[in-house]
């Protein structure tokens, strides 16, 4: 993880078009109002939070079952709830969107922010990864059988990933410069 | 006032808010979330369920959740306390707190009459789920719904009162 943040370092401090989108964000219409406002933010915040329960909340339980807990609970049947995981998600990504667009210089130089970043992609992968390949044998999955190797590697990826996602948003206030 | 006081300028206090470590007050706040995902993440899907979302997810088979649930309370309760003595002459004056406070009292309150509503019965009959259960679990959700829009605007109150 030290190497990461040392690689991810130097690249940030080799790019330098930084600058101008911060300044194009600063300049443009939604930037200016997600700082403007005093409610913007906080409304956007506690929004981000309830999306980030939402889809915890869905996926947690889903992962715990192609792990292996809950046997007798059918996997399509917690599939059927995945569009609140997405409703929740939409959530955090449109607030998500504010939060950056209103203060780019507090992400664009935060190691935390790629380090979401980074997760945000590895869980989205293997997302698509299990709905590609493994969801139709999910579905045809009798409850009480044991889950496949490949089930309980998707699901503990997306335990992981997800945690870390919340873990390094959660770090986001604490790195260097950033004040909010 | 004066118990405030003091609990601000307890050494454990002291050491949370002032220490650089990722390890004080960024994981302190960090558990508080992982906490939060936990009890109000399955908490939602636990009344999502029982208000008509994903019938095919048998409900015998979620009562493995509420242990879990209770885990993310108690982390949430020990990362509480060591993150209002991190503030607390601010937030012990502030109505916003107190409303926090009760709200998640209330929601508290609703996790075992919500369980017994719905597996107090007896064993090994599948469960329908009464009328009452389903109120709890409306109430359930507008609770804790409250419980993270109350505790996040505690982090601005001082900035917009």
């Amino acid at each position: 993880m030290e190497q990461l943040k040392a690689w991810l370092d130097a690249l940030l401090a080799s790019v330098s078009w930084d600058e101008s989108l911060i300044a194009f964000l600063h300049g443009s219409a939604l930037g200016q109002w997600v700082v403007s406002g005093q409610w913007v933010w906080p409304i956007a915040e506690t929004l981000h939070f309830i999306g980030l329960a939402l889809l915890i909340g869905v996926i947690a339980p889903l992962d715990a079952r192609l792990i292996g807990f809950m046997p007798r609970v059918p996997i399509a049947a917690l599939h059927r709830m995945v569009p609140f995981a997405i409703g929740g998600f939409v959530l955090c990504l449109a607030t998500g969107i504010l939060f950056f667009v209103g203060t780019p210089e507090q992400y664009i130089p935060n190691e935390s922010f790629w380090l979401k970043a980074l997760f945000l992609a590895i869980a989205g992968a293997n997302m698509l990864a299990f709905e590609l390949t493994q969801r139709s044998r999910a579905e045809a999955l009798a409850p009480g059988i044991p889950t496949p190797r490949a089930f309980k590697v998707i699901g503990s990826l997306s335990l992981v990933s997800w945690f870390m996602v919340l873990y390094w948003g959660r770090m986001l206030p604490f790195a260097v410069g950033a004040s909010f | 006032m004066d118990l405030l006081t003091a609990i601000e300028a307890s050494p454990l206090a002291t050491f949370l808010r002032e220490s650089t470590s990722v390890w004080a007050y960024p994981t302190v706040l960090m558990l508080h979330t992982v906490g939060l995902a936990l009890l109000v993440g399955l908490n939602a899907a636990f009344d999502l369920r029982l208000l008509g979302v994903g019938r095919g997810v048998p409900l015998d088979a979620l009562e493995t959740w509420f242990p879990v649930m209770w885990i993310g309370f108690w982390l949430n309760l020990v990362t509480g306390v060591l993150l209002f003595a991190t503030d607390p002459i601010r937030l012990g004056t502030t109505t916003i707190f107190f409303s926090k406070l009760a709200i998640v009292v209330a929601g508290v309150i609703l996790i075992p009459l919500l369980r017994r509503a719905v597996y107090g019965r007896v064993a090994g009959q599948a469960p329908a789920i009464p009328p009452l259960a389903k109120v709890y679990a409306l109430l359930s959700l507008v609770l804790w719904t409250a419980a993270i829009v109350t505790g996040r605007f505690m982090a601005y109150v001082s900035e917009i009162a």
